[in-house]
């Protein structure tokens, strides 16, 4: 593992991602604490203000402090997207490996239905469970999951259908083990290196569409200082303080960014042949 | 005045090569000496690892990009290679210099025809017209006694067998008639039967040409059949080298003195007289494995099933305490049967153990299994690279609950004592192991449950011999301690004929012959396959 590590860091692509994640971290971890003023206190005299000594990176339409904003909204913002992938990643790794340990009839069904569910694009899939769910932090949080699952289902079908060749999961099916003793204890750990390369570069996605799905109100609900949300609500004020956009537009991208290059790195770090 | 000597086809002098490694630089060559004279075969012998193969495409210079050469020259009549330029050696390899791989079915291009293939080596080297090429490249391909040249020209490699392609890579490495010919484990990756013929053609063809070749290879015994002189290289360095005939007779050094120890030889019998006969322990009557689903489709639209019979019909019975092999070619069904025994492969008929009939794999119970264990031939994909070596023997110990009042930790460390692996290896990994080492480890893993039949599938063939030797001598031991009982699988009849009671012959899913290895060593074999494949083993000289 730390052999892995080492070569992640060797790579500038995981290097560099590295970095910004752990820049990013600082804000998820102590983000309220760091904030200089309360992210939901009004400011009346000092509304759409740009950059300044006061306000560092200017204020709303309410005079709230965007600085404080983007430092409180981290945690959300990014937590929730991790949530959102893990909970897709988990699901499809399982339904994956179920499918191809189970192979005949079976597979052939369960990867059906991910194709079907996969011709819809992801955002309107999103869009079609969070109007179903209603709209919420965690019913977003819940839809991405969902969108996320077939895609992920067929990356692990992948990997766990040459695993399941291998002569261990014989071993283990010759000794009588269970079913799910093969697929969570010998198939599953041995399909994890490439899940987790693919689950880092979705987080990235996942970022997107919770903010996506923010700006149509359908994610976090105000006064939230969720990313999405403050681009959505400076939407009316873009020509009056077009900071407003650009602070959390920029640090959604440096989340993307981050996620993506770290993804990058993980992939040629835990494939050293390739 | 005498002559001046004419140099050797090949020469090769103090030679060093090194790997640079993300731990540290790796030696795989170290002053390696070894001259070759005009039609002159040269054997080189050594285990995995021993750095032959480094050395033939040292000789070919083609090189990785963490080679780096210490020093010594390789001269090609005369010649110094390791001087020349990319340029130049384009034109000498496959002019003067030749190769012939271990696996035909990788060193063919698989898009392009045989015949293309062969036709290119001599338009390019030989600087004949298309056509030319091709009626010489047809000629070629009748010298290396393919039946039909001219519609083998036109083929491409999928479409002939691996016998034909090496057929193929052979004339074309014949083709331009090189110096000097190398050949890495030709035969290798081929059926018995099959490598017995190429080799025949390689000793023809050598006759005939005269061509001065190095024989790269693992197996000793094939080697001083065929070599002039035998070079036995070990962990980088030629520690060994004699006449063919003297290596076998009259070795000089500890290690070619223990290789030879390890060859399996059918005349050093290694277990006691079968026991008496009493009650079969494992009885198979008529089981059939059909590989392939019936599809829907096919048994609507009234078409014949597309299933492949991998075992027609097999009736045995295995005795108790018996060592049973089953030896036959790849493909023969021999593997078929053991994953069927093991309740890995559906199957039709029945089989009965200790008296218990089953009929279908799902009746296989707990106790069944846990009396029945399988051990499977490559080490590295029969453990679970994500678990431990104790992870790996505790989970049978608790999942069979063997009596004993010994803590888990306690057993797991008995199991590896049992096939002679320190305890500490029980907080390794396995990629943390060496083949034989895995091996022990799969070994002990069956003899967890203290089973009474052990399915051996060809757990030797992917080790070296000395290692294969010690792998047997073990199981000969945990018998002797247990009275299990072995079916064991194997291609190799020489070492099958050293340790079994009796040996079934299989070939394209049927068994063709069950015979006593004793009545089989005093009368011969009846059927006409069994004798072609004992005939086609190389057994070793002196």
């Amino acid at each position: 593992m730390t052999e892995a590590l080492a070569r992640l860091l060797r790579s500038p692509q995981g290097a560099l991602g590295s970095a910004l994640l752990l820049a990013l971290a600082v804000p998820v971890v102590a983000g309220p604490w760091l904030a200089p003023y309360d992210p939901e206190q009004f400011h009346f005299t000092a509304r759409l203000l740009g950059p300044g000594p006061d306000f560092w990176l200017g204020t709303d339409q309410f005079g709230r402090d965007l600085l404080s904003r983007l430092l409180v909204g981290a945690r959300s913002t990014v937590l929730m997207a991790v949530a959102a992938t893990a909970l897709g990643t988990g699901l499809g790794a399982v339904i994956g490996n179920v499918s191809a340990f189970a192979g005949g009839r079976l597979d052939e069904i369960v990867m059906r239905l991910l194709d079907a569910v996969m011709a819809i694009p992801g955002l309107l899939f999103a869009l079609l469970i969070v109007t179903a769910l209603g709209a919420s932090e965690l019913n977003a949080l819940i839809a991405i999951g969902i969108t996320f699952t077939p895609g992920m289902a067929r990356i692990a079908r992948s990997v766990a259908l040459t695993v399941r060749k291998q002569d261990y999961v014989s071993a283990a099916i010759a000794r009588g083990e269970t079913q799910g003793y093969i697929v969570l204890r010998e198939m599953l750990p041995n399909c994890v290196a490439p899940i987790i390369v693919e689950a880092t570069i979705r987080v990235a996605f996942a970022v997107m569409l919770l903010a996506t799905l923010s700006f149509l109100g359908l994610g976090a609900q105000p006064p939230s200082s969720e990313w999405g949300l403050m681009v959505a609500e400076a939407r009316q004020f873009i020509f009056r303080n077009p900071w407003m956009i650009v602070w959390p537009g920029i640090a959604i991208a440096v989340v993307a960014v981050g996620f993506n290059l770290l993804g990058d790195g993980l992939r040629d770090a835990l494939n050293p042949r390739t | 005045m005498p002559l001046p000597a004419q140099p050797p086809a090949l020469q090769v002098s103090g030679y060093g090569l090194d790997y640079e490694t993300p731990s540290g630089r790796f030696a795989a060559l170290r002053d390696i000496d070894l001259s070759i004279a005009r039609s002159e075969v040269l054997g080189l012998v050594g285990e995995s690892g021993s750095g032959k193969t480094s050395l033939a495409f040292a000789i070919l210079r083609d090189l990785g990009a963490n080679a780096r050469e210490t020093g010594g020259s390789i001269r090609l009549a005369g010649e110094e290679l390791t001087a020349k330029s990319t340029r130049e050696l384009e034109a000498i390899r496959g002019r003067r210099i030749a190769m012939v791989f271990q696996d035909p079915g990788t060193s063919l291009n698989p898009t392009l025809p045989l015949g293309e293939q062969l036709a290119e080596v001599l338009r390019r080297h030989q600087g004949l017209s298309r056509r030319q090429a091709w009626r010489e490249a047809e000629a070629a391909l009748a010298r290396v006694a393919l039946k039909t040249p001219a519609e083998m020209m036109r083929r491409y490699p999928h479409e002939v067998s691996g016998g034909e392609k090496q057929r193929v890579a052979i004339a074309t490495a014949f083709a331009c008639q090189p110096d000097c010919i190398l050949f890495d484990e030709p035969t290798t990756a081929l059926d018995i039967i099959t490598a017995r013929q190429i080799l025949e053609l390689f000793e023809r063809l050598q006759e005939e040409t005269g061509v001065a070749s190095l024989y790269i290879s693992h197996d000793l015994a094939l080697v001083s059949r065929i070599a002039d002189r035998v070079a036995v290289i070990h962990r980088g360095r030629i520690v060994e080298e004699e006449p063919a005939a003297q290596v076998f007779s009259a070795p000089r050094e500890d290690y070619t003195r223990q290789l030879i120890a390890s060859v399996p030889r059918p005349d050093r019998r290694l277990v006691a007289p079968a026991p008496a006969a009493a009650a079969p322990l494992l009885e198979v009557e008529a089981l059939t494995v059909r590989y392939g689903r019936d599809r829907l489709l096919d048994r609507l639209r009234g078409r014949a099933s597309r299933q492949v019979e991998g075992n027609r019909a097999i009736s045995l019975a295995v005795r108790p305490g018996e060592i049973f092999g089953i030896v036959g070619e790849s493909g023969s069904g021999k593997s078929t049967l053991a994953r069927a025994l093991a309740g890995l492969n559906p199957f039709e008929g029945s089989f009965s153990f200790e008296g218990r009939r089953f009929a279908r794999p799902a009746e296989l119970d707990r106790a069944y299994r846990r009396a029945v264990q399988i051990v499977f031939q490559h080490p590295d994909s029969s453990l679970n690279p994500r678990q431990q070596i104790r992870e790996i023997l505790a989970r049978p110990l608790r999942l069979y609950d063997a009596p004993g009042a010994a803590s888990l930790a306690e057993r797991v460390e008995a199991l590896l004592a049992e096939v002679q692996l320190p305890a500490d290896f029980a907080r390794k990994y396995p990629h943390q192991l060496s083949g034989g080492e895995k091996q022990r480890v799969a070994i002990a893993r069956a003899f967890a449950s203290r089973p009474q039949l052990v399915i051996c599938d060809e757990i030797t063939s992917a080790l070296d011999v000395s290692i294969q030797a010690q792998i047997v001598q073990l199981l000969l031991s945990l018998r002797e301690r247990f009275g299990t009982t072995y079916l064991f699988i194997t291609h190799d009849l020489n070492l099958i004929r050293q340790i079994a009671h009796r040996i079934a012959v299989m070939y394209r899913g049927d068994l063709v012959e069950l015979v006593e290895v004793e009545a089989l060593a005093a009368a011969g074999p009846r059927h006409a396959y069994t004798r072609a494949l004992l005939e086609a083993v190389p057994t070793p000289v002196g």
